[in-house]
């Protein structure tokens, strides 16, 4: 990190060759974020005879990380939703060339005087929980009900019809597994098993999927305003019912599952999903991704028990995921699923 | 050991959030240390259970392959079932318990799955008999974490 300030600092040079002095400062790697190394840092330049500054973003890619995605996917993701008035940062540049980090990169605007909440913390919005849970859900609503042919989103992703999108994800996730998993996963492969023989009908329509919007993954402000969307590296397009059961999904919930990520009831919460998105919150295929997202935990917390067992990456991050969040997700499927199959046979 | 592993593992806990977390200057140490720190709680309550777990997992298992053994009708799966419920547990080695565990879960996973596809009479009971097992060991493994305000 030593030397982030001085290539940083050449790179804007590079982007912004009409400006002089540039001076990056206060590089700060921030906590979260585990797919990407993410930098905090302030630059400031002369341009046009003005002192100018503006704190910025650095998301590089990480030599192993807890999510393999693509850097360029979550940056076109902000430039997609920014235009909208959806609550992003602002995305700057995207970089590929190795030359300038060793390793690609992208930058976008720092979003200040804002933090995320904990999902170790039973209460983490406090008395601004309901507040930000109806925003939380209306925005995710909004995120769904988005055009993803006019905001551009859709140029990234292969076309997926409504009555594939479950198949897809599932064969994405189960290779996951069949991959990474360093011992027998009978709670998993119960798991798939089930979602298989029990197919959910198809999407109401394709929509931007965020892919891990819950609690964590959001700032919000003193007055208890969302202020950024973020951690948009596992979007795609697909059934919106995905996004919903993944954020109201146990885990995030921690001491209070009726209270998703701590905020607002579980009904209160989906009838603010339907009246942003129009769309319909059906229980049965509700249920379905619920299963197949408890699954997809599973499957990013057995990679990255993997990365840590086999020393591609030490962070306590993937020790700890490999550990607490394999659990709770063993549990919260191996509860639910024991009584749908006894149902099935009855 | 005196003091206990476990009392020593919680004590670390203490030290790590009340006397070095608060002296960090730099935000990533300081999400490291906590994650360390809660860790440590998880790493506490598993050194005095882990033999256990494992031991009751592996009897739970044995004891309800060689139940499927009378039941089912395969017979090449019946053959490993008995091979595997004949077997026991002779060091209390965690490391050896848990090699012997994945190679009973790797069968489980087998009979399990036999079993979901079977139509036989025998097979919802059977089916539910494992579940039985496999919510138990989830529970059993069960880590708490305190809310952290």
């Amino acid at each position: 990190m030593s030397d982030i300030p001085e290539r940083f600092a050449a790179y804007l040079q590079h982007k912004m060759p009409h400006v002089s002095e540039i001076v990056v400062s206060d590089v700060n790697r921030i906590y979260g974020g585990a797919s990407r190394e993410t930098y905090r840092l302030n630059a400031t330049w002369k341009e046009g005879g003005e002192e100018k500054y503006r704190p910025l973003i650095l998301r590089r890619d990480p030599v192993a990380s807890l999510i393999e995605t693509e850097r360029d996917i979550e940056f076109n993701a902000y430039c997609a939703f920014h235009p909208t008035g959806l609550p992003v940062p602002e995305p700057l540049f995207l970089e590929t060339d190795l030359v300038w980090l060793d390793r690609p990169f992208f930058v976008m605007e720092q979003i200040l005087d804002s933090a995320a909440g904990s999902v170790f913390n039973a209460d983490p919005y406090g008395d601004h929980a309901a507040k930000i849970g109806e925003q939380f859900w209306t925005q995710l609503g909004q995120i769904a009900k988005a055009d993803v042919k006019a905001i551009g989103f859709d140029k990234n992703f292969d076309p997926v019809a409504p009555a594939d999108c479950w198949r897809v994800e599932l064969d994405k996730w189960e290779k996951v597994i069949d991959e990474d998993e360093l011992c027998p996963q009978p709670v998993a492969r119960a798991a798939i098993r089930w979602l298989r023989r029990n197919p959910p009908t198809p999407a109401e329509r394709i929509c931007v999927v965020h892919g891990d919007y819950r609690t964590g993954n959001f700032m919000f402000n003193g007055e208890g305003r969302i202020t950024a969307i973020l951690d948009w590296e596992m979007c795609h397009l697909g059934d919106p019912l995905e996004d919903v059961a993944w954020a109201a999904d146990p885990l995030w919930a921690f001491q209070n599952p009726e209270r998703p990520g701590g905020m607002i009831p579980r009904e209160e919460a989906l009838m603010l999903w339907e009246k942003a998105s129009g769309l319909t919150a059906d229980t049965k295929r509700l249920q379905w991704w619920e299963i197949f997202n408890s699954l997809k935990g599973l499957a990013i917390w057995i990679s990255a028990a993997k990365e840590y067992e086999t020393g591609a990456s030490r962070e306590p991050i993937l020790a700890f995921s490999g550990w607490y969040c394999t659990d709770v997700h063993n549990r919260v499927l191996a509860e639910k699923l024991s009584i749908l199959n006894a149902e099935a046979r009855r | 050991m005196k003091p206990e592993v476990t009392t020593v593992m919680q004590g670390y806990v203490g030290t790590l959030f009340g006397s070095i977390l608060p002296h960090l200057n730099s935000e990533y140490s300081m999400g490291d240390t906590g994650l360390m720190a809660m860790s440590f709680m998880m790493m506490a309550q598993e050194f005095d259970r882990a033999a256990d777990i494992r031991l009751q997992e592996n009897e739970d298992m044995r004891a309800l392959f060689a139940h499927a053994a009378e039941e089912i009708d395969n017979e090449a799966l019946t053959k490993r079932l008995r091979e595997a419920a004949s077997g026991a547990d002779v060091s209390l080695r965690v490391h050896v318990l848990t090699k012997a565990n994945e190679e009973l879960k790797a069968l489980l996973i087998v009979l399990h799955e036999y079993v979901e596809a079977s139509k036989a009479r025998w097979a919802p009971k059977l089916e539910m008999r494992i579940w039985s097992v496999i919510c138990a060991g989830t529970e059993r493994r069960k880590l708490d974490l305190p809310n952290f305000l």
